[in-house]
């Protein structure tokens, strides 16, 4: 299995976060999480991405432990709800920042950041600052940030929750187009049944720190507990 | 109709309250320091005063024609350039390193305290423990590494301004503390950093490449202005400088106290090319930041 978790435990305090949880994830396959806000999803990808560690259990990716590893080490990027564009860099520099810690030559930079914002249909942009963007245009620079190091896993944590519908429909329409472009790893966390359901290949739900993962999409739906079925008889009622 | 009848009473009684504040602030801090700065430009120029004897440029050729003054504005921005850059670093580094330590942990008590402190006390306190009779001279002297009080170093009263450097620094250290323990929060550094981790950035690469920008860059404006603070400090240089290097302020106060009524002009000279210098910074800060 291309990333695994096993076994993972996580308490802050007395409270329990995650409850002995364990999940795969094939390569090129993006699975939604649904969870209510305190479920344990953002831990849940932050100890994935190295930024906490499990009180118990561990993360394989491709088979290599990652718990000795560093979040920078990991090459799984982990991106927030809120964009968190470097504010002092424009568009331009943001999407480079991961090449010029690698230390790319100027040459390849210039070329796949130009790429990289045709692609997220941002080339008029390039020079302004962060400040300068709507909702939507800064959230594809961070996904365009993300995706230029070509990482093995991408954490997405709700990374639509803070657009308007509207945007937020185009933005997953864009991620799923990546996603295919890419050929992306990930995991997508978020509470809207509806978005769990268009962006994920599989999806899981997650409980009180304890994930479910669903064969199907019609296993998803027809499990009570989704809330899928509650969603569906209060449009047939309104009907 | 309704809401235009509603909204223009209020935006007029908003406009006055404006006017009102705007006219309080320049009675109350811009008019008189335009007049003081008038009234030292004629006095300079030989057109006020009890000597005045008509127009003449002969102070401002006397000050900006003499070493010394320059000598003086030179160590000035030596002082501040040193004491704001240290603290500002030190300060900073801490912050990035140890977020949390500053925020409101009972250390961080005993980090603000010399905020409490005024100027003179902080000047003495310097003078008591680094100069030749002071603590760390009797110190040096116990542990064996002078043999007399009189070989340890001029760190007070000395060329190099060591301890006006290091007072400005005490005191400084805990305000840039505070400063930057709030921004890293305001600013959403701790997320920015874990951005900057996850796309591949060690400790040092994400401290240099966002942390220190970013404060910086919010900061510039009061790192300045704190500069242009300590550059016209009086106090301290007053007791922890030396006689022949002398800081701006220290300069123009014994120019204006001699019994030589002739260097009094100079004196008034002296501070009007001052505040020419502090109101171009500081333009040149207002400009800086509408391009931002």
């Amino acid at each position: 299995m291309f990333l695994e978790a096993k076994n993972i435990n996580k308490g802050f305090g007395a409270e329990k976060v995650l409850d002995d949880l364990s999940l795969q994830l094939a390569e090129h396959e993006m699975l939604s999480i649904l969870g209510r806000s305190g479920s344990g999803k953002t831990t849940l990808l932050k100890i994935l991405a190295g930024l906490e560690s499990p009180d118990k259990g561990m993360v394989l990716l491709q088979g290599q432990d990652m718990g000795p590893l560093p979040p920078n080490r990991r090459n799984i990027v982990y991106l927030y709800q809120e964009p968190l564009l470097f504010p002092h860099l424009n568009v331009f520099e943001n999407i480079a920042f991961g090449l010029r810690l690698r230390k790319a030559p100027e040459g390849a930079v210039q070329k796949r950041v130009a790429e990289m914002l045709a692609n997220l249909e941002l080339p008029e942009q390039a020079r302004k600052m962060p400040h300068q963007l709507s909702g939507g245009q800064r959230q594809r620079v961070a996904f365009g940030r993300a995706l230029i190091i070509n990482p093995k896993v991408l954490l997405l944590d709700e990374p639509f929750g803070a657009l308007d519908a509207e945007t937020r429909a185009s933005m997953q329409q864009l991620l799923k187009r990546i996603a295919k472009a890419f050929a992306i790893t990930a995991l997508f966390v978020t509470h809207g049944l509806k978005e769990a359901l268009i962006m994920g290949d599989r999806i899981g739900l997650m409980q009180q720190g304890e994930l479910k993962v669903y064969d199907s999409k019609k296993a998803f739906i027809e499990d009570v507990e989704t809330g899928v079925q509650a969603e569906m008889d209060f449009w047939r009622e309104i009907e | 109709m309704r809401t235009t009848a509603h909204r223009t009473p209020h935006t007029e009684m908003q406009k006055t309250s404006t006017y009102i504040g705007l006219g309080l602030f320049f009675a109350l801090t811009a008019f008189p320091l335009l007049l003081g700065i008038g009234y030292a430009l004629l006095f300079s120029l030989g057109l006020a005063g009890m000597l005045s004897e008509g127009f003449t440029s002969e102070h401002w050729q006397a000050v900006l024609g003499s070493e010394s003054f320059w000598e003086t504005m030179a160590f000035s921005i030596y002082v501040a350039l040193v004491s704001i850059g240290l603290a500002v670093t030190l300060a900073m580094l801490l912050v990035v390193r140890w977020p949390r330590t500053f925020e409101s942990t009972p250390l961080s008590f005993f980090i603000y305290w010399p905020l409490a402190i005024p100027a003179i006390v902080m000047a003495f306190l310097i003078f008591q423990l680094l100069s030749k009779g002071g603590a760390l001279s009797r110190l040096a002297f116990q542990l064996g590494l002078v043999d007399g009080l009189s070989q340890f170093p001029d760190w007070v009263n000395g060329q190099y301004g060591i301890g006006i450097i290091t007072a400005h620094f005490f005191m400084a250290l805990p305000f840039f503390l505070i400063l930057y323990t709030q921004m890293y929060s305001h600013e959403g550094l701790k997320g920015l950093m874990q951005q900057a981790f996850t796309l591949g950035a060690n400790r040092r690469q994400a401290a240099w490449r966002v942390a220190v920008p970013v404060l910086l860059r919010r900061s510039f404006a009061t790192v300045v202005l704190y500069f242009l603070f300590v550059m016209g400090s009086y106090e301290i240089p007053l007791l922890l400088g030396s006689q022949s290097r002398q800081m701006v302020s220290v300069l123009t106060i014994q120019k204006l106290q001699r019994f030589n009524l002739a260097d009094i002009p100079q004196a008034y000279t002296i501070s009007v090319v001052y505040s020419v210098m502090v109101v171009a910074l500081v333009l040149w800060l207002l400009g800086a930041k509408k391009q931002v």
